[in-house]
């Protein structure tokens, strides 16, 4: 008796037993497949803002190298605003892409970078994506 | 309340185009114009007629948004959507085009020149605010690039004694900048209003702020300092901005400009129903939580969208007013009595 009780239970609730197995196996893939695609959207837009704070830095560099080699009154405000930018740069939280002000920083970068641009009157031939890199999800 | 604005006169500022912004020179005997024709016109009496005194074409490729006078009066700025801002310097009854900023990826859709003379702000399509400081020898350089907003940003406006820049932005907010160590820092966010905001305008004393917007309502913001008796909560040292009026109702489409006159505290509309109407704040009415009443209310001030209104600084109640259709309209204000 207490046999077909089982037998008709395991009936009854398969589809519910069913159900719950085939939602966990669906979870663990789709987790571990969203890992991976997180790593790779991660790994694109950090290398993004990367090269994008790179070309700052080399920008700066090079003309902390020009302005260096003949100085003149008039260029201290550029001096000024370059070592800014370079300290900016310099404190930017690399390893760290919890951090809350992440786009707030990366924003001030950028708006010291055209002030600069404005200072030494050259046009930067390379263009920060319309979008900016804000990450959208 | 039907003869509170007179219609003084009326001139085809920029015809077969749109007129955009107005602004009177701080002696309030002369009127830019800018508009869709890439011109500035500068307007004055003659007798009793308001005749064009000179036209600034040359300086720039696309339509003239916004233009600004520097508090001496000598020089005139005009934003423009081919990207730059070009300084105009008077001399006699001509305007001579001294300088070009450029700096902006796109469209600059506003100017606006400090209390000082010193400092000019200019902001644009690209989402950005700049600080440029004038010296000397009418040397421009930029101070400052301030990517506070998320969206096109409208309009700049100084606080009238204060090194205060407030900017609206189709990001529906209104933010607030200060100087800090060498650089320009956002130190407020307004929040509130439901769509675009489109214009600005502090009141004479600077304690408080209009800010008008799509989404049809004009709100009043009031600084409190920290520490204030209110007990409206500060962050740091920084005053804290808290809406005090919302005036809704009473616009049926987009509010472009809101003015408020720097002699009467008057507060005049521009609005895309064609309408221009004027509001004064109730006498005894609750400083904290003002009530205003509208006074005048003139529907077909134009024939299409009214997009600036602009008080004259020096005469009492004169009042100008430009539209997309092209022209440039004078009003006489006439405080209901009782008020």
């Amino acid at each position: 008796m207490a046999r077909s009780q089982d037998m008709f239970d395991a009936i009854v609730m398969a589809e519910e037993r069913f159900h719950g197995e085939g939602y966990r196996e669906g979870y663990e893939e789709g987790s571990s497949m969203g890992v991976v695609e997180g790593r790779r959207y991660g790994t694109l837009h950090g290398a993004k803002i990367g090269s994008e704070i790179g070309c700052y830095r080399g920008f700066a560099l090079v003309w902390k190298c020009l302005l260096h080699r003949c100085p003149a009154e008039k260029d201290s405000k550029k001096v000024k605003v370059l070592d800014s930018l370079l300290g900016m740069i310099q404190k930017f939280p690399y390893d760290d892409p919890t951090y809350d002000k992440l786009h707030e920083d990366l924003d001030r970068i950028r708006g010291k970078f055209k002030q600069l641009c404005s200072l030494l009157n050259v046009q930067p031939d390379f263009k920060i994506p319309a979008e900016g890199s804000v990450l959208s999800f | 309340m039907k003869d509170s604005l007179v219609l003084l006169g009326r001139v085809p500022a920029h015809p077969d185009s749109r007129c955009w912004y107005l602004a009177w020179n701080p002696a309030g005997t002369l009127l830019a114009s800018c508009g869709g024709d890439r011109r500035v016109r500068i307007w004055g009496t003659e007798g009793d007629s308001w005749i064009c005194k000179s036209i600034l074409s040359d300086g720039h490729q696309r339509t003239v948004r916004k233009v600004a006078w520097s508090p001496c009066g000598n020089y005139l700025a005009s934003a423009s959507f081919d990207a730059t801002t070009c300084i105009w310097k008077k001399s006699q009854d001509d305007f001579e085009c001294v300088t070009t900023l450029e700096g902006h990826e796109n469209e600059v859709k506003s100017v606006a020149w400090a209390p000082s003379g010193n400092l000019l702000a200019t902001c644009s399509r690209d989402k950005s605010v700049w600080v440029w400081e004038v010296d000397e020898e009418d040397e421009y350089e930029c101070v400052s690039v301030l990517n506070s907003h998320t969206q096109d940003v409208k309009h700049v406006v100084w606080h009238p004694s204060q090194e205060l820049l407030a900017s609206a932005s189709y990001d529906d907010t209104v933010k607030l900048y200060r100087e800090e160590e060498d650089d320009w820092v956002c130190c407020a966010t307004l929040e509130g209003h439901e769509s675009t905001v489109w214009s600005l305008a502090f009141d004479p004393s600077g304690q408080r702020l209009a800010s008008c917007s799509d989404d049809r309502t004009v709100r009043i913001w009031r600084q409190y300092p920290p520490g204030n008796e209110q007990g409206v909560a500060c962050s740091g040292s920084d005053p804290s901005w808290k809406c005090i009026c919302t005036l809704s109702g009473f616009h049926s489409r987009t509010i472009y400009d809101v003015a408020w006159c720097q002699l009467t505290g008057a507060l005049a509309t521009a609005c895309g129903d064609d309408a221009i109407r004027v509001f004064e704040e109730d006498p005894g009415s609750n400083p904290q939580q003002p009530t205003f009443s509208l006074t005048a209310h003139l529907p077909q001030a134009h024939s299409q969208d009214v997009n600036c209104v602009a008080w004259n600084p020096k005469e009492l109640g004169l009042l100008a007013s430009c539209s997309d259709d092209g022209e440039v309209a004078f009003w006489k204000y006439q405080q209901p009595e009782g008020l």
